[in-house]
């Protein structure tokens, strides 16, 4: 009987993010499709003649007026066809290059996060209450924390090739695998520096650390915590439990902040993921791509946000109850 | 306690992060980056330089220019022109192979002349074939190609890429969506081993005519200039490049003295202009051309932003056989500037000008992606204000860029560069009818003199009127011709017998070695 009240507010909610996904996909399909300048200028030679042109704008899709255009795209998109790639992979199925790039991005947003989150979780159970020597820790964490994530990655890349470079030449040890950055070899730790500069720059660290910590410091000294206590029973299942909700309010609140920042530290780490395909897709007006990556992040988002409201229901019912 | 475990913890975790074994160094492995990333290796659409770049050392073509400047022979071991030089007849290599192992023939080149000239293969070079009336087989080996009218040095126009008629069923209609795109085969010294996301690797052909001495090439998209310098400074390093393109003037001094790195002159047949729109009233009056271009200091814009480069005065670069140095390029002249404006009846008003209600005000669009782009139209913007033009500026993505100027023409002032193969063919840009003309220039002289020189079978005649349009040129300003810079790669010391080709780059790449 309990599980219904939550399988109604499970599709209610899914049925309202299934609503939202496709609003969104028609004002990404509409603004990327009207911007100035099309992929027909873009790969026509000057002084193509106009029905040239026409039949190209044909060929790709772009003859139609954008309305019919994206009812067409919402038809075949409900089926996994995004249709094919215009200008960054001419021919190639929007699927096909997105999909494994999405994949690659998502995994070092998800393990940045996951990483961001253990650290975190951990500082502030080891730091326990604000001391005035942990500013020696916190005051620099606040100055890169202000610092955009981009801009880290790009100190960070100079600063650490300037370091090695030295170390090098000096003797100190042999020449890494994963030097210079961006770093061309097989190696995980462009990843990770890559990570590292999402994690450090935006604000995204400190205000989790601070987050956390002051969840972690409420629930310690709330009432039914120090009577779980009086009675000579553990708390860290109470304290994992309810602290379940803020970490996965969280955790879905930074996603966004993530993916958008996860564009530019691709660029500038020379990351093949969806941020890199994007950013380039742009450029060349490859709006099939465009609109497909677009609606993957929107729909990541999306769903993440819906898993995050189904945990919280699940391990706080009062939420469903309140109509969440 | 656990302020200091936790700093022991991360001291830890850092070292360890730190330190990984180092691979041995595979020292047949050329590395460099592009700013751009390939947006075709099917050569008719091979229409950005990285794509250039990259299909020199796939394909093959008919001829080459070698390092003397002087054709040779490469998919063709000998040629004869016709007496009347309205025809071309090739000997082919024998023995040649595809990279899938199939046999190269004549049927290749007929079938490639065939698919240019095809109206549904649509791509920006097109107009370079238009000379050529057909091309047929004689024989497995030899093969002849008809012209429309009498061409000088015909076989300079056949440095085209040959494809495999094979790999596109035998249809001459080639849509850049073709999977040959990403999938390419041809003959060149080295084959696609894999195209990835951002990297383009390919692997030396074993059955190369003249097999290349470094076994593997591998290019990466790296748009950051300075991550690109980065990759270069730090070669020392497992995943290094041993190349840079094209380093930009800041950062030369960085290796002007270095003991990896040797910087080398790069040929681009390249220049600069700023392009009047000939539709704007004010802009269709020469005296307000000359007067805007006396304005214009070049050689300091060129020394504040672009670095060493050569001041033209016509639209050759000056290497070129056509550039005329009797005509002298426009030294800034502030006071006739002004004089010209008066004159023309744009009198000074508060700092600005006016010809009845018509202020001397302009729209000066600048596509983004040009280096310095900005540095340079501010530069301008100042020098054109000291007699009394207003210039807004519009910066524009590239995409953008081609829709607004040329394709409808919605400007009144440009910048940009212009680059050409070998040598510059400049018909489609200044005749009346020409496809590139998106300023409107029209000038009865300058089409006769373009259609005596496309008409003449003599090169030194060519060469003449090639001169006299540049003075005409000079003279009548459709453009303000700028400069044409000098351009250096940067390239590591450990690279032997390097020649880099003006414009292909890569065409020697064969010969070049690579020492530990």
């Amino acid at each position: 009987m309990r599980a219904l009240p939550l399988v109604l507010a499970a599709l209610r909610r899914l049925a309202g993010s299934l609503g939202l996904l496709v609003g969104a996909s028609f004002i990404i399909y509409m603004t990327v499709r009207l911007a100035p300048g099309d992929v027909v200028d873009a790969i026509s030679p000057m002084g193509t003649p106009p029905e040239v042109k026409a039949q190209l704008a044909a060929e790709f899709g772009l003859d139609r007026d954008p309305v019919t255009g994206y009812a067409a795209w919402l038809g075949r998109s409900a089926v996994g066809d995004f249709g094919e790639s215009l200008a960054f992979s001419p021919g190639e199925s929007v699927m096909e290059v997105a999909v494994p790039a999405f994949k690659r991005t998502l995994t070092l947003c998800g393990l940045t996060l996951f990483a961001g989150l253990t650290i975190a979780l951990g500082l502030a159970v080891l730091l326990g209450e604000p001391r005035p020597r942990q500013q020696l820790f916190t005051a620099p964490a606040y100055v890169l924390t202000s610092t955009p994530s981009f801009v880290v990655a790009v100190l960070f890349a100079q600063g650490m090739n300037w370091l090695i470079h030295a170390y090098v030449e000096g003797g100190g040890f042999e020449t890494p695998i994963w030097y210079p950055i961006p770093i061309y070899a097989d190696s995980i730790m462009p990843y990770v520096f890559a990570g590292f500069a999402m994690l450090a720059g935006d604000g995204l660290f400190m205000d989790w650390f601070n987050t956390l910590r002051a969840e972690l410091l409420g629930l310690r000294q709330a009432q039914f915590i120090t009577a779980i206590r009086a009675k000579g029973a553990r708390t860290t299942g109470h304290l994992a439990r309810n602290l379940l909700v803020p970490i996965v309010s969280s955790f879905a609140a930074r996603l966004p902040l993530v993916l958008g920042s996860v564009v530019i530290v691709e660029y500038i780490f020379t990351l093949d993921g969806a941020g890199y395909v994007l950013l380039e897709a742009s450029r060349l007006r490859d709006f099939p791509m465009v609109v497909g990556l677009s609606v993957l992040f929107t729909a990541t988002i999306i769903a993440v946000g819906l898993a995050a409201d189904l945990i919280r229901a699940l391990v706080d019912p009062r939420e469903v109850a309140r109509g969440g | 306690m656990n302020d200091r475990l936790l700093r022991c913890l991360l001291a830890l975790g850092a070292i360890a992060g730190l330190v990984q074994p180092a691979l041995a160094q595979d020292d047949q492995v050329f590395r460099y980056p592009e700013d751009t990333r390939p947006a075709s290796l099917l050569p008719f659409f091979a229409e950005d330089m990285t794509s250039v770049r990259m299909v020199e050392l796939i394909f093959d073509s008919l001829v080459f220019i070698n390092k003397r400047g002087d054709v040779e022979g490469a998919l063709a071991t000998s040629w004869k022109v016709d007496d009347d030089q309205q025809g071309i007849s090739f000997v082919l290599r024998e023995g040649v192979k595809w990279h899938d192992g199939q046999p190269f023939t004549a049927d290749d080149v007929v079938f490639t002349v065939r698919a240019a000239r095809d109206p549904k293969t649509i791509f920006n070079a097109r107009s370079k074939f238009n000379f050529i009336k057909d091309a047929e087989a004689q024989g497995q080996f030899g093969v002849r190609v008809s012209f429309n009218r009498p061409v000088n040095e015909a076989e300079r126009r056949f440095l085209f890429k040959i494809l495999p008629q094979h790999a596109f069923g035998g249809s001459t209609a080639i849509s850049r969506k073709d999977k040959f795109a990403r999938q390419p085969i041809g003959t060149g010294p080295y084959k696609l081993d894999k195209f990835s996301l951002r990297s383009v690797d390919l692997v030396a052909n074993p059955d190369y005519w003249a097999p290349a001495k470094i076994g593997q090439v591998m290019m990466q998209h790296t748009p950051d200039k300075a991550a690109q310098v980065n990759l270069l400074q730090y070669s020392g390093g497992q995943a290094g490049v041993q190349a840079v393109i094209f380093l930009q003037p800041k950062n030369i001094p960085l290796f002007e003295n270095s003991d990896t790195v040797v910087l080398e002159p790069y040929h681009t047949v390249s220049w600069w202009y700023m392009a009047y729109n000939h539709k704007n009233g004010a802009l269709a009056d020469l005296p307000v051309r000359e007067a805007i271009a006396l304005a214009i200091n070049r050689e300091e814009l060129l020394a504040a932003h672009l670095g060493r480069g050569d001041t033209l005065s016509g639209p050759f670069t000056e290497s070129s056989p056509f550039y005329n140095f009797q005509v002298e390029g426009r030294e800034p002249d502030l006071e006739r500037a002004r004089q010209l404006l008066e004159d023309a009846g744009y009198k000074a008003k508060g700092g600005a000008r006016q010809k009845g209600k018509n202020k001397l005000k302009f729209k000066f669009v600048m596509d983004k992606e040009l280096a310095s782009g900005q540095e340079l139209f501010l530069g301008i913007q100042a020098q054109l204000k000291k007699i009394g033009v207003d210039v807004d500026a519009e910066y524009v993505d590239h995409a953008r860029y081609r829709e607004q100027v040329f394709t409808k023409g919605s400007f009144d002032l440009t910048m940009n560069v212009w680059s050409f193969e070998e040598v510059e063919d400049v018909y489609p840009l200044f005749h009346s009818t020409g496809v590139m003309n998106f300023i409107g220039y029209k000038n009865k002289d300058v089409d006769a003199l373009l259609d005596a020189a496309q008409a003449t079978k003599d090169y030194k005649k060519y060469k003449e009127l090639m001169k006299e349009l540049h003075a005409k040129l000079n003279e009548d300003l459709p453009y303000f011709f700028l400069w044409s810079l000098d351009v250096y790669s940067g390239l590591s010391k450990k690279l032997k017998n390097v020649f880099i080709q003006p414009y292909y780059y890569f065409t020697s790449f064969d010969e070049w070695e690579l020492k530990p």
